[in-house]
């Protein structure tokens, strides 16, 4: 089934169609690669997915029924979406508890003033801070945190989201061997819970070990679909990467 | 005696203010210049009721949050479109504008001859033209706004703020529709603001719209910044000091007319050194 | 005399003090992208200049112009050189800056005012006898007349300056990218520090004339930076052009604006601009 389809999706940046008419459709429950060049459109697509740019043609459909297309950024994560960023963006003068206990409280102004599940907050913040290993350095403010902390820290935060849909930009870029076994492992048991990842990645190594199905982009357009092992082989694939 | 209780009710309501304007710049990260017509919205409702009707001072004080309010409401839309230093350059806009009402609206606010006359609080046959019981009101106010902005600023609300203040583009990916928070917190902060200025109304008994100039809210913005920013008890510090400041100038042997100068020379360079040296101020947990 | 013709002269009149600051604050934004509130208390100390070289000391008039104007301009460069320049090097945000500035135009506000007391000072020497020209049905003084001239000349060398040599292609390179034109080998640092005396001189200059046109106080600066600044938003921030066309529009909307109500509305009126102008055409006129 599928989880997230989009249909002639458009992104024009000064007229140039940095998402060129993408129709994509990522199952339930699996890996979903995206690969491509530098340039590709991967991580404006990631951006439209979330909300962060506004769609200019085409639609999304989470879970064949529900379209967006024009609505507000703050929406889209009630859709079940949620997701990182390439350059990693944190709450800095804030601890690394608190980065977390900000994404799982209320969403609108009363129920945040006098929120009620303070304690069951708490518990999802240790437990994912346990999971990438800072809970130790919950008092910290995040400015202090290492570059690879850092990253840990944002995948924690899109976990305590328990959402359907994670959508990772780069989540390997820059890691110690140690720590992308860390996100590895993440990844791995999102899928066993049976959610959808979505992984913006360069590392073909990570692709092929981790991926159930990858979409290959090129100047916004979709070049090529399918299992990992069988696109990474076709000819025009090759050419756009030894392209550049 | 008497002149020391007179400081410390000064001290009290601009520490109301210094701790309402530190939530919406030091936690929300929004560099406010308007906190005085608040101020003044909250003195002039004060004024003008005890003086033209038979409304009681703490009646007044709630009909000038409630003005404050939707007022400030109004103002927030507007300025939620402003980012940054527009967003400053905006609020100096507001306070430039409601000063001009305060000035020109004479029939309502007998303009620039400011309003006499106005008489002080009632309550239970406590007497609170004794400037001591006046002072124990003026703290009771400021420990009851001390308490509500302790109480947001340590729950998650205050939380989505600060977070507001660091990266609200992020945030928002998270599903909080950020304009409802900043348009709250700054309607809550203009409550605070007019609560003061109905104090400062009744206390000296005479108001005129020189108190809420632009260079007023500037003042209040040096308090803030200070003491320290996103730090309650910084603000009190802020307030405490520059409130003591003249008095200071005075011991040491200034006129009183180039003391009050010389306070604007010494809060002008202070605001020069503090973001030189020390951008989180005395105590605070936000370097702008 | 009629009203419209004489409405219409005024405007222009105001419209030419306005671009005349907004030249000078254009210059320096355009280089530096934060709002420097100081900016307009160099008017102020470029009109003092004058009133003590000139008046006090009895020095010659024209000298005493020349003086006040680099004095205006060496303050600036001292700005940016003490305060400006070491807050850039850490790369401090926009509201820094801007909170710095504040403190600076507080601070010297009020040392003009401990030098030469806060009371309005006259600084033309014949007062009253001034020539006046009627045009188109209007009046106009020889002084005002001056103040239009010099404003088209300073709007003509800035644009020389900026476009014609290569001082002003190394400040055109910075405006675009401060970093890219380091890499190219332009002192930046240096360069700005001399866009500051400029942009100062001539906020001077403006002070200057205002003070023969009417007078001056040490607080002169506030309103003329404001003016300045918006002049600048609605015409487009850091566009040269932009910010006289922003000041011309201003003069007109202002002085047609209090047509039928008081003058004391003028702030107000030329706030109320600016608040359309950012939500609706916030990179001004000029800006796309």
């Amino acid at each position: 089934m599928k989880i997230l389809e989009t249909k002639n999706l458009m992104k024009r940046f000064n007229g140039v169609r940095a998402i060129d008419r993408l129709s994509i459709g990522i199952e339930k429950g699996q890996i979903t690669g995206i690969v491509g060049p530098n340039g590709s459109g991967k991580t404006t697509l990631i951006n439209l997915l979330s909300g962060v740019l506004e769609i200019d043609g085409g639609e999304v459909i989470i879970d064949g029924i529900e379209k967006f297309t024009r609505v507000l950024p703050h929406q889209v994560s009630s859709y079940g979406i949620t997701r990182t960023f390439q350059n990693v963006r944190l709450f800095e003068q804030m601890t690394v508890l608190d980065n977390i206990l900000v994404v799982v409280t209320e969403r609108n102004v009363f129920g945040s003033i006098f929120e009620k599940n303070i304690e069951h907050h708490h518990k999802i913040s240790e437990e994912v801070l346990q999971k990438v290993g800072l809970w130790e350095k919950r008092n910290q403010l995040a400015v202090n945190l290492s570059y690879g902390q850092r990253k840990l820290l944002e995948i924690a935060r899109t976990l305590a989201m328990k959402t359907e849909i994670y959508l990772f930009d780069e989540p390997f870029a820059g890691l110690f061997p140690e720590m992308r076994k860390i996100v590895a492992s993440i990844i791995r048991e999102l899928k066993q819970k049976n959610k959808t990842v979505i992984l913006v990645e360069h590392d073909i190594g990570l692709i092929r070990e981790l991926c159930d199905q990858i979409f290959v982009m090129d100047e916004g357009k979709l070049l090529a679909e399918g299992e990992p092992e069988a696109v990474l082989k076709k000819r025009s694939v090759i050419e756009a990467y030894l392209g550049e | 005696m008497e002149y020391l209780i007179h400081l410390a009710i000064l001290f009290s309501i601009y520490a109301i203010l210094g701790v309402s304007l530190n939530l919406v710049v030091g936690y929300t990260g929004l560099l406010s210049v308007t906190h005085a017509a608040f101020y003044g919205i909250g003195a002039y409702t004060t004024a003008i009721l005890l003086t033209k009707t038979g409304v009681g001072f703490f009646s007044s004080v709630i009909l000038g949050i409630i003005v404050a309010i939707a007022l400030s409401f109004l103002i927030g839309v507007v300025l939620s479109k402003f980012k940054g230093d527009y967003y400053a350059i905006g609020t100096f806009g507001f306070n430039t504008i409601i000063f001009a009402i305060f000035l020109n609206w004479q029939n309502l606010t007998m303009g620039p001859f400011g309003i006499p006359g106005i008489s002080k609080p009632e309550l239970l046959s406590i007497n609170f033209a004794n400037n001591f019981n006046f002072l124990v009101l003026a703290l009771i106010f400021l420990g009851l706004i001390y308490f509500i902005a302790r109480f947001i600023t340590k729950s998650p609300f205050g939380r989505v703020l600060k977070a507001i203040r660091e990266d609200e583009k992020a945030i928002v990916v998270f599903g909080y529709n950020t304009p409802y928070f900043k348009l709250a917190i700054f309607s809550i902060s203009a409550a605070m603001a007019a609560v003061a200025g109905s104090l400062f109304a009744s206390y000296l008994t005479f108001i005129d719209p020189s108190s809420f100039r632009l260079m007023e809210s500037a003042f209040i913005l040096a308090i803030v910044i200070l003491g320290g920013l996103a730090n309650l008890r910084g603000a009190i510090l802020g307030a405490l000091f520059l409130i003591l400041l003249p008095e200071i100038l005075r011991f040491v042997g200034f006129p009183p007319d180039i003391a009050a100068q010389m306070r604007q020379v010494v809060y002008g360079v202070i605001l020069i050194l503090v973001m030189l040296y020390r951008p989180q101020g005395l105590i605070g947990e936000y370097k702008l | 005399m009629e009203i419209v013709p004489q409405l219409i002269l005024n405007s222009i009149i105001a419209g030419s003090i306005y671009a005349l600051i907004a030249l000078g604050f254009n210059f320096v934004y355009g280089a530096t992208k934060f709002f420097n509130l100081a900016h307009g208390v160099m008017a102020a100390i470029g009109g003092y200049a004058v009133f003590y070289f000139a008046k006090t000391l009895g020095l010659n008039l024209y000298f005493a112009v020349i003086l006040g104007v680099a004095l205006a301009g060496i303050v600036g460069y001292g700005l940016d050189k003490f305060i400006y320049l070491p807050l850039r090097k850490r790369k401090a945000s926009n509201m820094v800056l801007l909170v710095a500035s504040l403190g600076a135009m507080t601070a010297l506000q009020a040392v003009i005012a401990i030098l030469f007391t806060s009371r309005f000072k006259t600084i033309s020497q014949n007062i009253g006898t001034q020539k006046l020209f009627e045009v188109l049905g209007g009046v106009i003084t020889q002084t005002q007349l001056i103040i239009i001239l010099v404003t088209a000349l300073i709007l003509a060398g800035l644009v020389f300056l900026l476009y014609k040599t290569l001082f002003g292609k190394a400040v055109r390179a910075i405006s675009d990218d401060e970093e890219v034109a380091q890499i190219v080998g332009i002192n930046t640092n240096k360069i700005i520090g001399y866009v500051f005396f400029i942009g100062s001189a001539l906020a001077g200059l403006a002070g200057i004339l205002v003070g023969f046109d009417t007078g001056i106080e040490p607080t002169m600066g506030l309103g003329l930076l404001l003016k300045g600044v918006i002049a600048s938003v609605i015409g487009g921030v850091g566009n040269i052009y932009g910010g006289v066309l922003g000041a011309f529009l201003l003069g007109f909307v202002e002085n047609f604006g209090i047509w039928k109500i008081s003058g004391e509305w003028k702030d107000a009126i030329a706030f109320t601009l600016l608040i359309v102008f950012l939500i609706f055409r916030p990179r001004g006129i000029m800006n796309k």
